[in-house]
């Protein structure tokens, strides 16, 4: 059985590029679940081969000549009947068989996988590495030739991640936890699709799983971890535009246009003087000051993270989730920065004009 | 026309079940409603096995819902096909019940326990 | 029998009696059958309508057409209208109506009036279906699957007038099934037992099985929903310690047996197409009869195969697996036993045996891409992707349409009494045929290869946009096909030549009344035979059909 398992797998593109049906492989699992699949082909093809053949030779060959009716042909045959019944069961099991140990394998992670959170909330991905206290959003980078194990979970509702080139999907469900597991052959970057509805912007839930060479991983970890913690205060707003924005930006644009949510443009010009009104009916302006609901407008803002649904801008449906436990709280500063200093760090059309250490932006 | 013929024939159209027997069958699902009240009051730690409470009103269920098909729904006098189609339907419930239940239970481990805000929410405005 | 001289007769079931209500409250099989036809077209081409959107919306990466709001509008209005009201009652409701009883010899079905009932409660599904898209529409894909379906601030608003409209489409599918089964049980003439009927009702006593042992659950399953939604009661709900994968398991006990109700009367339709028009005597009936009713059961217990990365445990994804290879096995069966019924045969090329071997040919590839499906580590990376839209739209609409259309070209002249062209049949058949191919075929390769379904944009992945284009030029050939299919039928009714009683050949009863058949379909019981027995039948000349031979031997004699 090895004998033919590597004889299959020579025929098969292992660590190969991409082939008529499958894209390229990048994972350990991707051989088996390829060899799986090609061995269900090559049986498709020689049965669909015949039924083809057979079909379109009694067609021509016994093509109506005459409108008489002459009675020709056995009506039943047991013996016949008995053997293409009996062997395509053989090969169902077969199939089957090769399907579930392939299976068992996608399912058990090996011992010392390195970790990584992964919590999908409409319509963005975060990837938390614990193990060095970084977060990603809409990228996650790992080393190449290392097993990564997902443990996953959703904020709101079911979603799933698939990375193709891996052959490795999972849904992420909220209120528990599921898990996937890959281990990346090849350097390079791989897309990373929502493929389980979830809403408007289902089509642009995606991330890009960075894989790197070992010895660039743990710095890379390391820079990702302390990124802000470092930055002052005039920092922060080039941080939040590039690392945290992505978050918001399904519901949130930056160029004033409508969205799920108000538009960040000139919002901070707004909510300092307390201009906004609430679905509640009153206004910010009512609620600002000393011995109030919020003491400062910068409050307001860490609400609105933190308890979206306390107040609602009037006009909007009020669907914001909580980034509680998501953001800490320089990250919640620098949000604030951001909407103080959006300007620096935009233009007026919405692109983002620094990068993430404030060097500007071609 | 009052038919207390016993011999049952199953195609026999009007076969009337008499007023007396349907009364005493009604009685008997009384008697056993009033078992299964009691069985949910009784403590059964002295008998040394789990959940004795749910197994017994089961049972007490299972038993009651025969009554009522044979007896009520005339299954006791009707071909026995007809009983074919009731069991299996049965059977069919219990296949998906059985197997959606199954891979309920072995999913329990992954629950995130305790993360169901809107319980939470509620349970808080009613605190306040 | 005498030789029945049928195309003189003008009172007919078209004309027995005039007027609307006498079609609107009608208890005459034949009317509902026709009238459950016109719905399910006119279902079908506004079905189409959004499907043609969303072809020409993928022409793109960013999309040429829609904001993803729409989009996802559109391929779930879609959904629900193909499954709901074309799909699942189009072969049953539609053609089993209308030849069912004659099949049986009978004047009607059990139920009259409940089959009257069954077409209002389609229209009242319609009604609902387009209140949920006046009321907010919806954009939960057909499945609706939880949370998103229960998110009132997420998912659209006309999500609960949809699944009461489903609901209510449920019971016309339960009732109709109930009819069939005492139909068939209990009005087949004397001399056709069992293994004498023609396995088109094989087919349909199978489906009907189906439609009454698992529509409850769905049934249930939408109540629930629509409760979850509106009062918040915890059963789905992770928020409130519901499970949302319980949902997945109700929706799916229905749903898998429910595409069994699809194709099965399909696959009976082919029985019937294959043998009447190749004039050969089914291979292996008593096989091809077992096999329909073995699908049917083991239909039942292969849902999870929808759940295999949904957080299914792995004991029940084996599980599920392994019995899922069982259900491919009487198909194959199916599939080896028409292909020997061809075997020495004189097969006719005409529009309804082409769509009768189109479907061995698209059933062929539907059924063998469900071996991908099945096995666990394949499912794992096809799994929502565009493989499964593929294979789906293989079996169902490839197969299970595709006999429907085979069905309606074969019994066209019983039901009108009128031939359409041979030449624009095949015409339409071969638009059909290509462009179907042309339209699904490249989506199984983007499929596998990364494509994820029901994404509005693809903007990251500009590689598949060539897959796309090709399937949207296929879309619009075979949409041609369907509009001119439509072209040519029409145009039979009111120019087409007479169709005789039996211009096939066929030997099951419905081929001994005329065409159109008389207001109650039989003056005198007929006689039963072997159905597949056409040595009995020669060419008449002068009619264009069929007959009796003069000296043939009849049944009972």
């Amino acid at each position: 059985m090895a004998n033919l398992s590597s004889l299959l797998l020579s025929t098969v593109s292992t660590g190969k590029p991409a082939n008529f049906w499958l894209s390229e492989q990048a994972s350990t699992v991707a051989e088996s679940v390829d060899l799986t699949f090609f061995v269900i082909t090559w049986i498709c093809y020689f049965f669909f081969a015949l039924i083809v053949a057979l079909l379109v030779i009694f067609a021509v060959k016994y093509r109506r000549t005459s409108n008489d009716i002459t009675v020709a042909g056995p009506t039943h045959n047991t013996v016949l009947e008995l053997t293409w019944t009996i062997i395509p069961l053989i090969l169902v099991v077969v199939i089957f068989t090769v399907g579930m140990k392939g299976y068992l394998n996608l399912r058990q992670a090996p011992e010392g996988s390195y970790e990584v959170s992964v919590t999908g909330q409409k319509w963005t991905w975060t990837f938390e590495h614990p193990k060095y206290g970084a977060t990603q959003v809409g990228e996650l980078t790992v080393p190449v030739g290392k097993p990564v194990r997902l443990l996953m979970t959703s904020n709101d509702v079911i979603h799933s991640v698939w990375i193709p080139d891996f052959r490795v999907k999972m849904d992420v469900i909220p209120g528990r936890y599921t898990s996937l597991w890959f281990e990346a052959t090849k350097v390079g970057d791989y897309i990373l699709n929502c493929t389980e509805y979830c809403g408007k912007d289902h089509s642009a839930m995606l991330a890009w799983v960075h894989v790197v060479p070992e010895e660039e991983f743990e710095p890379a970890m390391k820079k990702l971890a302390s990124e802000y913690e470092d930055m002052s205060v005039g920092q922060l707003p080039a941080y939040a535009i590039n690392r945290l924005y992505n978050r918001c930006q399904s519901c949130h644009t930056l160029d004033g246009s409508e969205s799920t949510g108000p538009s960040f443009k000139g919002l901070w010009d707004r909510v300092q003087p307390g201009n906004v009104g609430f679905t509640s009916g009153e206004k910010l302006s009512d609620l600002l000051g000393e011995a109030t609901v919020y003491e400062q407008p910068e409050n307001y803002i860490r609400s609105s993270l933190l308890d979206p649904q306390k107040h609602i801008v009037k006009g909007y449906l009020g669907s914001m989730p909580s980034f509680q436990g998501q953001l800490k709280d320089k990250q919640i500063t620098a949000i604030i920065e951001m909407f103080k200093h959006l300007r620096d760090v935009t233009d007026a059309e919405g692109n983002i004009t620094v990068n993430t250490d404030g060097t500007p932006r071609q | 026309m009052s038919n207390t013929d016993s011999s049952h024939h199953d195609d026999q159209i009007g076969h009337i079940v008499p007023i007396k027997f349907l009364v005493l069958i009604c009685c008997i699902l009384l008697f056993l409603t009033a078992v299964t009240v009691w069985v949910s009051r009784y403590d059964f730690t002295e008998i040394n096995i789990a959940e004795m409470g749910i197994i017994m009103a089961l049972l007490v269920a299972t038993v009651k819902a025969t009554f009522v098909g044979l007896y009520f729904m005339h299954l006791r006098w009707d071909r026995p096909f007809i009983s074919f189609v009731f069991v299996g339907s049965i059977l069919f419930v219990v296949l998906f019940i059985g197997l959606a239940l199954t891979d309920t239970m072995e999913y329990q481990p992954e629950i995130i326990k305790g993360d169901t805000p809107k319980v939470t929410e509620a349970m808080d405005k009613l605190a306040h | 029998m005498t030789t029945l001289n049928l195309n003189n007769s003008s009172d007919n079931y078209l004309n027995h009696t005039k007027g609307i209500f006498s079609w609107l409250f009608t208890l005459d099989h034949k009317r509902i059958g026709i009238m459950y036809l016109v719905c399910v077209l006119l279902a079908f081409f506004l079905g189409g309508v959004f499907a043609m959107l969303i072809r020409f919306h993928l022409l793109t990466p960013e999309g040429t057409m829609m904001t993803q709001d729409q989009y996802n509008q559109a391929f779930t209005v879609h959904g629900a209208i193909m499954v709901f009201l074309v799909i699942i009652p189009a072969i049953p409701a539609a053609l089993g109506n209308f030849v069912l009883p004659i099949m049986l010899g009978a004047k009607d079905v059990a139920f009259p009036k409940l089959n009257l009932f069954s077409w209002w409660l389609w229209i009242f599904g319609l009604v609902f279906f387009l209140i949920a898209l006046a009321s907010g529409g919806i954009d939960t894909g057909w499945t609706f699957y939880t949370p998103y379906s229960i998110d009132k601030a997420s998912s659209m608003g006309g999500v609960i007038p949809a699944l009461i409209g489903a609901f209510i489409l449920g019971f016309s599918s339960i009732f109709t099934g109930m009819n069939f089964i005492v139909t068939i049980h209990r009005l087949r003439p004397k001399g056709m037992t069992w293994f004498k009927m023609p396995l088109f009702l094989w087919g349909t006593y199978a489906t009907a099985i189906i439609q009454v042992l698992a529509t409850p659950v769905v049934g249930i399953t939408l109540l629930l929903l629509i409760v979850e939604r509106s009062v918040g009661i915890g059963i789905f709900d992770p928020a409130m310690g519901g499970d949302p994968v319980l949902y997945q398991h109700f929706f799916w006990f229905y749903s898998h047996p429910a595409v069994y109700i699809m194709i099965l009367p399909a696959m009976g339709i082919v029985s019937e197409l294959i043998a009447v028009h190749s004039h050969r005597h089914i291979f292996g009936y008593k096989f091809i009869a077992y096999s329909s009713i073995a699908i049917a059961i083991f239909g039942f217990l292969v849902w999870g195969h929808h759940m295999f990365t949904a957080g299914q445990s792995q004991l029940m994804n084996i599980i599920f697996s392994l019995i899922t290879f069982s259900v491919s096995i009487p198909s194959a069966v199916k599939v080896f036993n028409w292909l020997a019924t061809m075997y020495k045969g004189s097969i006719s090329w005409n529009a309804s045996m082409l769509y009768g071997m189109s479907f061995i040919f698209i059933f062929g590839i539907g059924g063998l891409t469900g071996l991908y499906c099945a096995t666990l580590a394949t499912d794992v990376h096809l799994h929502e992707s565009y493989f499964i839209v593929a294979h789906f739209h293989y079996t169902m609409m490839g197969s299970a349409l595709i006999g429907f259309i085979g069905g309606l070209h074969h019994w066209w002249p019983k039901m009108t009494g009128k031939m359409y062209s041979v030449l624009w049949s095949r015409v339409g058949w071969a638009f059909v045929f290509v462009g179907f191919n042309m339209c699904f075929f490249s989506q199984f390769m983007m499929g596998s290869k990364g494509m994820p379904r029901r994404y509005a944009q693809y903007i990251e992945m500009p590689q598949y946009q060539i897959y796309h284009i090709w399937s949207t030029v296929g879309s619009v050939i075979m949409a041609l096909g369907f509009v001119l299919t439509l072209l040519y039928l029409l145009h039979s009714i009111f120019g087409g030549k007479k169709a005789p009683a039996n211009p096939w050949g066929g030997r099951s009863l419905e081929w001994q009344c005329s065409s159109p058949p008389p207001w109650d379909n039989f003056a005198e019981q007929p006689e039963v035979g072997d159905c597949y027995d056409y040595s009995v039948l020669e060419w008449n000349e002068e009619e264009q059909g069929y007959d009796w031979k003069k000296d043939a031997a009849h049944p009972g004699e």
